[in-house]
């Protein structure tokens, strides 16, 4: 089941590759039947009590002191992310169905992408996730470079930089630890699979440890993004077509958190040498990135900018969350993955929307939309409200654990002040959100848009956004159903 | 056996608002029924759960009805979902879902010419109703905090709901957009607050639950400090909803709403809840006296302060508004001393000062469902005046007595019921917060805060009751305004029909303090246990009647408030004193710094211009020059240091063997010196 | 016996020899010739060493470069008369397109 999860995309991607021309119209089609298939195939997993039944394992390089294995695994943490990737692709390819330009590149392109990610999310194997890792970059790049906005080589080529230097250093750590760890082990075979390298990590040194969770935590912190290590996002969303901001703010992101957690926190995270040493770093970018990004988005112009900026925001809650290192912090900080996953998707589908249907983002050109628009609105007001965490939606509850687990932390540390920031951040978003809203879909009617060329949402348009809608009232009124997922994960019951 | 069919009453509306919303176009009156139909049926479940619940066992034993089930586990503690019926959540439910019918019905005719935006507006009262019955009928504080939320969001698309496609004008529609945006953001800031408190409390208890959070023995378990703190965290979610000082400059711009929605917000939800949240979070609250010092002063602070901005302003709304924000801070005031005098008595061990306490916590409750009435018919009254004049300002009004009888007789009782006019409605649960101040001033050592705010308070109800009739004579008395000459004349049946019951309740509500009220709504301290609201004793007709007409003080209320009401006959209606003596014509300094609201509004731009876009533009500043600068200027010297060492690459074979020579000299020399000077590599 | 001195002084001043026509000729024939004498400079140390040491490794080296360096000296040849063909030049100036 797991390998087809990232072979079935594979297939689609050659498939749809190969619908050029004349034949393009049925790109879309075989696009989106190959997108349908995983989340179909995530039904069984998601069903079934004990998810490692699903566990595969295959030798990839197997040499007489080398093994590094195509070893995939679904658990609590990346159940979430997978189904999210699942679903995710499927809408995007939906949404975007109006592609006319090469359409089989582009939508080969996303499911290319989403091999990267599948593989990211289930290899248990730290090579492979490290392969899978780069597999998702490459295509992405090509996405924004080839189907993005006026400055896309500019922002393609930052995105390439920025996640491939971040890669790269991450890939020393991933040497690191492997090969730590086979010392550890004695045994001669430089074993990269997770559970060699977990099984060792006890026994690393503090100061190993507390470099390599550098090194590794470097690479995942210029993905997720933390302040300062962010501006390749705005200007990759600003510049990237709808279909690839929804995946990179969806899911893309998440491999930063996921890293984090999968590769820092798994391996360090219950040495407390080094949770002293970063825990007070990883707190302070987490904050940093709440208030900072807030704020950011308070003076940006372009809707998709500020989209991105609160992007930018609440991962910074997510890095507060892993930052708490306790059950309820990891718990939440997942569960705020996969909201944010939810939420942002449609954010940037609202926000892209607006640049097509009206042709321009520019919040200073839009105002008074709400009158003509009725459908358009009342889908951004569903999201504007979803990502300022309006209570009995997903969004809430992410924010609502994070920091009660931050709160339990700074109580327990005698700096209940720090609170004070999250609250902070709770507000802004609010005041973002609200008076970007007043200006573009209330009020006055703008007189700058050529009202000939406005339309609504389409049919299909909607269906899509109604979708990730419907999952995240679900969600908001059932948080259970997540949490539940989260809590199979074993690593909760040892931090 | 009703009491288990809780979850109904928030539930009701809930459906309407999903059936309204989605297929409102296709009913009659867009929904209107339906709305109607949902808010009738909760508020009769409401009745038989009330009825069961007091009639129950459970009412004399634990004092309340509670169930849950598991929600989901946060932090090793579970958080519920269920509802928690007590005394407090049944006069809640009940007096909510009354008036919202009425004001559903009222709707009907106001907003009968909307066409399809009714459904919306349907749809969103519904909503509104859910979060408001929700908020009562919730039994822990996470549960709460969503319908409060939810109600949040249904003020800021209610208030918007002119906000784009304005009958009167796209400035009127941005006026609208902008007080949305201010309604929901400045009450944002107080649920901050109020999520800070509920997470410190949680942190220290491991519960939100009612019965748990309240139980004596689980309070006392927990640092006073932490507590404090959470109390006032929890009391700052209190002040941005129900729009007190300082937090309260969004309830007059509010009124750029529909004027049921006014009266909705006023009256039935919204602003209740902060009161609510006060009088069932005061255990907690009775905890630290200081925290009740701290609610009680800011209570009173507003209750004057609000006061003195309805003096002069002009528009009939934005008066009842102000006096909206006054009679909450009489609530607040109430609940702050009464809970000061229980938390003192408790300490000292003295039973009459929790008795006096107690007083006030049932004065504060009854303010406040006799306020839902009285500010209910105000504003329907208003709503009737505006549909039929067409205008806001009162200026333009007067002697619509004769054109629209009944809406003028029911104002008037209206009026009457918020002056504190003996026997009306709000002359007992004004005068009993009154007295409970007074009581609260005679302690020690901090007796003399309550002394000045009692001084307030009295004032106050001067100032309550010139402004009301002031309103009262301006719109129905003296010569017809330019608007009033064309007046449409009385307002259809659907509107007149609810003005003329709630009426009825504006008078007489009071009467159920002297037939049982105050032993159903007494807050019973506990030493080791629960703290329940109701089984108290009911002192019966007699006791309130001698209690109230002893008190000299009660007189000194009554001369005021009769003197306030003469003395508005004399300037707006026989004209016989000008107002212009005491304003100078409208140019005294005081004049003119009411009439800007105390500069309020300035002062809230100036802060979130400065503290908001202004640390903004600096943030965007510093991202797009410093960091992307640092990060651009990296890479642009990556690029032109490449592209200055790629002009070395001169094509000529001559430099190229030239350099590799050199450079085998180079390495040549760079190794004997190595070798040499440091003995070898 | 001559020593073997004189040998490495004689390869190195051909070599620099060698070395210098490379660096400052414009001809590429001329460039060639030095890069030929360079060789032989590096060949004759190798014998040499071969008859100093008495290890006839270093003449089997000498050999085999010769062979190299004819081969080596036919394409030069062939590629700088193709150039002459296009460029209608020899000189190293003239052939210098190769760059940024």
């Amino acid at each position: 089941m797991l390998p087809m999860l990232v072979l079935v995309p594979l297939i689609g991607a050659a498939v749809t590759l190969f619908l050029g021309g004349e034949r393009s119209k049925y790109a879309r089609i075989a696009a989106f039947a190959f997108g349908i298939v995983p989340l179909a195939m995530c039904v069984p997993i998601l069903m079934s009590g004990d998810m490692s039944e699903y566990d595969f394992s295959a030798e990839w390089i197997s040499a007489a002191n080398l093994r590094m294995g195509i070893d995939l695994t679904v658990d609590g943490l990346s159940v979430l992310m997978v189904l999210l990737t699942a679903f995710l692709v499927p809408v995007v390819i939906a949404f975007s169905y109006k592609e006319s330009d090469r359409p089989n590149y582009f939508y080969t392109l996303l499911l290319a992408i989403e091999v990267g990610l599948m593989g990211v999310y289930l290899s248990a194997d730290y090579f492979l996730f490290y392969v899978m890792w780069e597999v998702s970059l490459i295509p992405m790049y090509f996405l924004i470079s080839w189907y993005g906005g006026p400055r896309r080589h500019y922002s393609a080529i930052k995105f390439f930089i920025y996640t491939h230097v971040a890669s790269l250093v991450m890939l020393i750590g991933i040497f690191a630890l492997a090969f730590e760890a086979a010392s550890i082990r004695g045994t001669g075979v430089v074993d990269f699979g997770f559970a060699a390298v977990n099984a060792a990590a006890p026994a690393f040194g503090t100061l190993f440890s507390t470099l390599v969770f550098g090194l590794l935590f470097f690479g995942f912190a210029v993905k997720m993004p933390a302040v300062p290590f962010h501006t390749w996002l705005p200007d990759a969303h600003t510049e990237a077509p709808t279909a690839g901001s929804v995946l990179l703010a969806g899911v893309m992101l998440k491999m930063g958190s996921y890293g984090i957690i999968r590769v820092c926190m798994e391996n360090f995270g219950t040495n407390p040498d080094v949770v002293d040493v970063w825990q007070p770093i990883m707190l302070f970018m987490g904050l940093l990135a709440m208030v900072y990004g807030a704020y950011a988005c308070i003076a940006q112009r372009d809707l998709k900018k500020m989209v991105a900026y609160s992007s930018i925001s609440h991962m910074g809650l997510v890095m507060v969350a892993m930052g708490c290192f306790s059950e309820t912090g990891t718990e939440f900080a997942v569960f705020q993955m996969f909201a944010h996953g939810l939420i942002s998707a449609m954010l940037f589908m609202v926000c892209g929307a607006a640049g097509h249907n009206f042709g321009t983002r520019e919040i200073p050109l839009l105002g008074g939309m709400a009158s003509r628009v009725p459908k358009y609105a009342a889908f951004t007001m569903f999201a504007f409200m979803a990502s300022l965490g309006l209570p009995g939606l997903i969004g809430f509850w992410g924010e609502f654990g994070i920091v009660y687990a931050f709160t339990d932390w700074a109580v327990e540390s005698d700096a209940v002040y720090l609170i004070v920031f999250c609250l902070l951040t709770l507000l802004l978003t609010a005041g973002y959100y609200i008076w970007a809203m007043q200006r573009a879909l209330f009020g006055r009617l703008t007189d700058r848009l050529d009202f000939a060329h406005v339309h609504d949402l389409d049919l299909v348009e909607c269906v899509s956004l109604g979708a990730v809608a419907l999952l995240v009232v679900i969600f908001g009124f059932w948080p259970d159903l997540a949490l539940h997922y989260i809590g199979l994960y074993p690593f909760l019951g040892v931090i | 056996m009703f009491v288990e069919y809780t979850w109904l009453v928030p539930l009701i509306p809930a459906l309407c608002f999903a059936i309204v919303g989605f297929f409102g176009r296709r009913t009659p009156a867009c929904g209107g029924y339906i709305a109607i139909v949902g808010a009738a049926a909760s508020f009769v479940i409401a009745c038989l759960v009330s009825y069961d619940f007091w009639t129950s066992d459970a009412y004399a034993g634990p004092g309340y009805v509670e169930e849950h089930i598991k929600w989901f586990s946060l932090g090793g503690h579970d958080v519920n979902i269920g509802y928690y019926v007590d005394s407090l959540s049944c006069l809640m439910m009940l007096f909510a879902s009354f008036i919202s019918t009425l004001i559903f019905i009222y709707s009907l005719g106001y907003m009968g010419d909307q066409g399809d935006k009714r459904r919306r507006y349907f749809a969103e009262v519904a909503l509104f109703l859910t979060g408001m019955l929700g908020l009562a009928a919730s039994s822990n504080m996470v549960e709460m905090f969503i319908f409060w939320e939810i109600m949040g969001l249904c003020s800021y698309l209610l208030i918007g709901f002119w906000g784009f496609d304005h009958p009167g004008g796209e400035d009127m529609a941005d006026n609208a957009a902008s007080a949305a945006k201010k309604a929901f953001l400045v009450t944002r800031a107080g649920d901050v607050c109020l999520m800070g408190g509920m997470f410190i409390l949680y942190q220290a208890m491991g519960s939100l639950d009612y019965s748990v959070i309240f139980n004596q023995a689980n309070l006392s378990a927990v640092d006073g400090d932490t507590l404090a703190l959470a109390s006032l965290l929890i009391f700052g979610g209190a002040i941005g909803k129900s729009a007190q000082f300082p937090l309260m400059d969004w309830l007059p711009d509010a009124m750029a709403g529909p004027t049921t929605v006014s009266a909705l917000i006023h009256a039935a939800t919204m602003v209740k809840a902060g009161v609510y949240l006060v009088a069932r979070c005061l255990p907690l609250f009775c905890q630290n006296e200081e925290v009740l010092l701290f609610v009680a002063v800011i209570g009173g602070f507003t209750a004057f302060f609000a006061a003195t901005m309805a003096m002069n302003n002009m528009n009939i709304k934005k008066v009842l508004a102000y006096s909206t924000l006054s009679q909450l801070g009489y609530m607040f005031l109430s609940l702050g001393a009464g809970g000061y005098l229980i938390c003192l008595g408790i300490k000292d061990g003295n039973a009459e000062l929790v008795a006096a306490g107690a007083v006030g916590y049932i004065a504060g409750c009854l303010h406040m469902a006799n306020h839902a009435f009285f500010k209910a018919l105000l504003f329907l009254c208003s709503g009737s005046v505006i549909h039929s004049c067409g205008t806001e300002d009162m200026r333009l009004m007067g002697g619509l007595g004769k054109k629209m009888p009944i809406t003028s007789i029911t104002m008037l009782i209206g009026c009457l019921s918020i002056a504190g006019f003996p026997f009306f409605s709000g002359f007992w649960s004004k005068d009993l917060v009154i007295e409970t101040v007074f009581e609260a001033g005679e302690t020690d050592p901090l007796g003399w805060v309550f002394m000045i705010v009692w001084f307030l308070a009295i004032v106050t109800a001067f100032m309550t009751a010139f402004y009301m009739f002031r309103l009262w004579f301006m719109t129905f008395r003296g010569e017809a305004g330019p608007n009033a000459e064309h007046a449409h004349g009385e307002s259809p049946k659907s509107m007149t029909m609810p003005l003329m019951i709630l009426s009825v309740f504006a008078f007489g509500f009071g009467f159920v303090l002297l037939t049982g009220f105050d032993g159903l709504l007494e807050l019973v301290p506990s030493a080791t246990g629960l703290w329940t609201v109701g089984n108290g004793a009911a002192e019966g007709v007699g006791h309130y009647m001698g209690e109230l007409f002893t008190n000299p003080y009660t007189y000194l209320t009554i001369a005021l408030v009769l003197l306030a009401i003469g003395l508005a006959y004399l300037m707006y209606c026989k004209r016989s004193v000008s107002p212009g003596i005491v304003s100078k014509d409208g140019k005294s300094w005081l004049y003119r710094a009411v009439a800007n609201r105390w500069y309020m509004p300035e002062i809230y731009d100036q802060v979130s211009w400065k503290l908001g876009y202004g640390v903004a533009r600096g943030v965007d500043f510093f991202d797009r020059d410093i960091i992307d600068g640092t990060v651009n200027g990296l890479s642009n010297a990556v690029v032109g240091g490449g592209e200055s060492v790629s002009k070395m690459q001169d094509g000529n074979v001559h430099t190229y063997s030239t350099v590799v020579v050199a450079g085998i000299i180079l390495l040549f020399a760079a190794s004997l010196v190595l070798f040499f000077v440091f003995g070898g590599i | 016996m001559i020593p073997i001195e004189y040998f490495i002084t004689f390869g190195i001043i051909l070599f620099c020899i060698g070395a210098y026509g490379v660096m400052s000729k414009s001809s590429t024939i001329v460039v060639l010739m030095c890069i030929e004498l360079m060789l032989n400079a590096a060949n004759i140390n190798f014998v040499a060493f071969s008859a100093f040491t008495g290890d006839v490794m270093g003449q089997v080296m000498v050999i085999m470069t010769i062979s190299v360096a004819a081969a080596e000296v036919a394409v030069g040849i062939a590629i700088v008369l193709n150039a002459y063909k296009v460029r209608k030049t020899v000189s190293t100036e003239g052939l210098a397109s190769m760059r940024w």
